[in-house]
């Protein structure tokens, strides 16, 4: 049974994987690749809900060591409750992109490779949460980058190519970066499982390596979840992105970064994590009002909510940086839910923007386009108010949670900051949703008849409407993700053993 | 000999950066491809002066670390694939700009 129970960690990694290479081979009968793919994606949902189920059930880790080897030698997977938590937050948002993707009138949705792309793309995201090599997280992220510049350069958009160079240059510094600091702690350390790595830092802070490697790896980081001074890939590489991609990287993708400060505050870098904490809530703040400000200027729907992403990230990089168990607990709720809602919104919008005769999400050509359909003007205003904050959606629980552990913590400048910058929230998602569903239709435009359906967005949104109004859940998951991470020893002790 | 490698990596990052920060696209690119070697070099560097004779033979010796070497031949497949996939974008942005000024390649900022 134990034996089995490991296994639970490899498969939300291998179904997605096994699943684009037999898509491949489907290339010719595109239904049944599609639908494939969505099979495929659907039952590594079920098995990383499972696998989430086991953790939290038994409150401890699950741990498979790749091959048979044993710990510090061989690759070891790692799904403890932080990992868990992830992983079935983005596997959600892969999933429902995929079902978004199946009746998008996207060009690009008919090429061949497009679902094992995607596919690639959920591996390789799953892998860099769950895996607990440094090296290994390595591989993952490329695989991840690679599936994400590809798909994004096949866009519909003419700009795909220039986007995804951008993004796929900028990615290949990043993973220089995460390079640097691996061979830097190897040459210290001897090792690359971040298990051992994080017992024998903690037990010799004094290496002169250490700092550097730090500085690398927070970099890396850093380029991953678009932080502020490495941010400008970012709107740029996510607006030419097809719809469905576009809502997974938006989303998920810049929160494997996330997951990274997580990790490095908790396990890999506890003696050094006020350093890193003081510098990611400066950078938070700095995050929240650019991408505020950014969201606010834009003449493009889907750019819009690119940069709300720059600043809603902002506001879990404050919940990391402040460090205590409440806030912590708030950057968790507040990282799941803003996945939920920004894929949807992001749905929601391309949904629409589908239907407008040119291919774009301007808002000059998408203006009145919402009144032929007004169910998803219905759900974009509630996606607006969990991006705000207001009840009863699930932005409501999470920005509670933040601005309670915030006043906790006794940090009022930042709060002050950060509830004037909620204030542009609003401004922005009313601006969009009056252009889009509020202004008449100019008389010259006519609308095609049909475009993208809005069940994955449904889904999504009924998703947010449910935690929003029994948050109870979540935030027990959470808090008890956070006492776990208070114990970086039994991680250590989890994954080498005796 | 670690000073002639310490050199030589040093000498590949500042030319590696120096390309890096010019405005030609091709150059730019060719800038981080020196660097990925000069990161490759690093990392085998990490374990090269612990052993005297190669790992699994049966020469007798102090055995040299395989691990140094078997993550440098990782990066170098995963940054070959990345390579090809560079150069086969920069090929379609000069088709599509008609040029390789990284500041005329910029439409998407408006």
């Amino acid at each position: 049974m134990n034996q089995l129970n490991g296994y639970l960690v490899l498969l939300p990694i291998l179904i997605p994987l096994t699943g684009a290479a037999a898509g491949l081979l489907m290339r010719t009968r595109h239904r049944l690749q599609a639908g494939w793919s969505f099979g495929s994606m659907l039952t590594s949902l079920v098995f990383s809900l499972t696998m989430l189920y086991q953790v939290w059930d038994r409150s401890a880790p699950i741990v498979f060591q790749l091959g048979g080897y044993p710990a510090p030698f061989g690759i070891s997977l790692v799904g403890d409750l932080l990992s868990a938590t992830m992983v079935v937050m983005s596997q959600i948002v892969l999933t429902a992109g995929i079902l978004y993707a199946l009746d998008s009138k996207d060009q690009v949705t008919q090429y061949p490779t497009f679902y094992p792309l995607f596919l690639m793309l959920a591996a390789g995201l799953t892998g860099g949460m769950l895996t607990g090599d440094l090296f290994n997280l390595f591989v993952f992220t490329e695989l991840l980058v690679i599936s994400a510049a590809i798909l994004t350069s096949i866009s519909d958009d003419k700009l795909g190519t220039e986007a995804a160079y951008k993004y796929f240059y900028i990615s290949l510094l990043a993973a220089i970066f995460l390079l640097i600091g691996t061979g830097l702690l190897y040459a210290s350390y001897g090792t690359l499982n971040i298990a051992q790595l994080a017992q024998l830092i903690g037990a010799d802070n004094e290496q002169a390596l250490v700092p550097i490697a730090m500085v690398f790896i927070l970099a890396f980081f850093m380029v991953k979840s678009a932080v502020i001074p490495f941010h400008f890939w970012q709107p740029d590489f996510h607006t030419a992105a097809p719809t469905p991609v576009h809502a997974v990287l938006s989303s998920v993708v810049v929160k494997l970064g996330i997951y990274g400060f997580f990790r490095m505050t908790t396990l890999l870098f506890v003696g050094q994590a006020a350093a890193i904490q003081d510098l990611l809530v400066v950078l938070g703040v700095a995050g929240i009002f650019f991408g505020g400000l950014g969201a606010t200027g834009t003449y493009d729907a889907k750019r819009m909510l690119a940069y709300s992403t720059l600043g809603q990230l902002g506001f879990i990089l404050v919940a990391i940086g402040w460090g205590t168990t409440l806030s912590l607990i708030a950057a968790i709720v507040y990282a799941f839910n803003h996945s939920l809602l920004k894929a949807a919104m992001l749905m929601l919008a391309g949904s629409v923007a589908s239907r407008a005769p040119v291919k774009t999400a301007a808002f000059s050509a998408i203006v009145g386009l919402g009144k032929s359909v007004p169910l998803a003007g219905v759900l974009f205003l509630l996606g607006s108010m969990g991006l705000a904050g207001i009840p009863p959606t699930n932005g409501f629980v999470s920005k509670f949670a933040l601005f309670n552990s915030g006043i906790q913590a006794q940090e009022y400048l930042p709060l002050a900051l950060l509830a004037l910058a909620s204030i542009i929230t609003v401004i922005y998602t009313t601006r969009a949703f009056q252009k889009i569903w509020w202004e008449p239709l100019p008389e010259s435009v006519h609308p095609k008849k049909y475009g993208d359906r809005l069940i994955a967005p449904t889904i999504l949104i009924s998703l947010c409407l449910v935690l929003g109004l029994w948050g109870e859940p979540l935030l027990q998951l959470a808090s008890a993700t956070v006492d776990w991470m208070g114990l970086p020893a039994e991680y250590i002790q989890a994954v080498l053993g005796g | 000999m670690e000073i002639f490698t310490a050199l030589a990596i040093g000498v590949s990052f500042g030319i590696g950066i120096f390309q890096l920060l010019r405005r030609n696209l091709i150059r730019s690119a060719i800038g981080i491809i020196i660097i990925s070697n000069a990161v490759n070099l690093f990392l085998l560097s990490a374990g090269a002066y612990q052993g005297e004779v190669a790992a699994y033979t049966t020469v007798i010796g102090q055995r040299a670390d395989a691990l140094p070497q078997a993550l440098v031949l990782t990066a170098i497949v995963i940054s070959v694939g990345g390579f090809a996939f560079v150069l086969e974008m920069l090929y379609i942005l000069s088709i599509r700009y008609h040029t390789s000024d990284s500041d005329e390649v910029n439409r998407l900022k408006y």
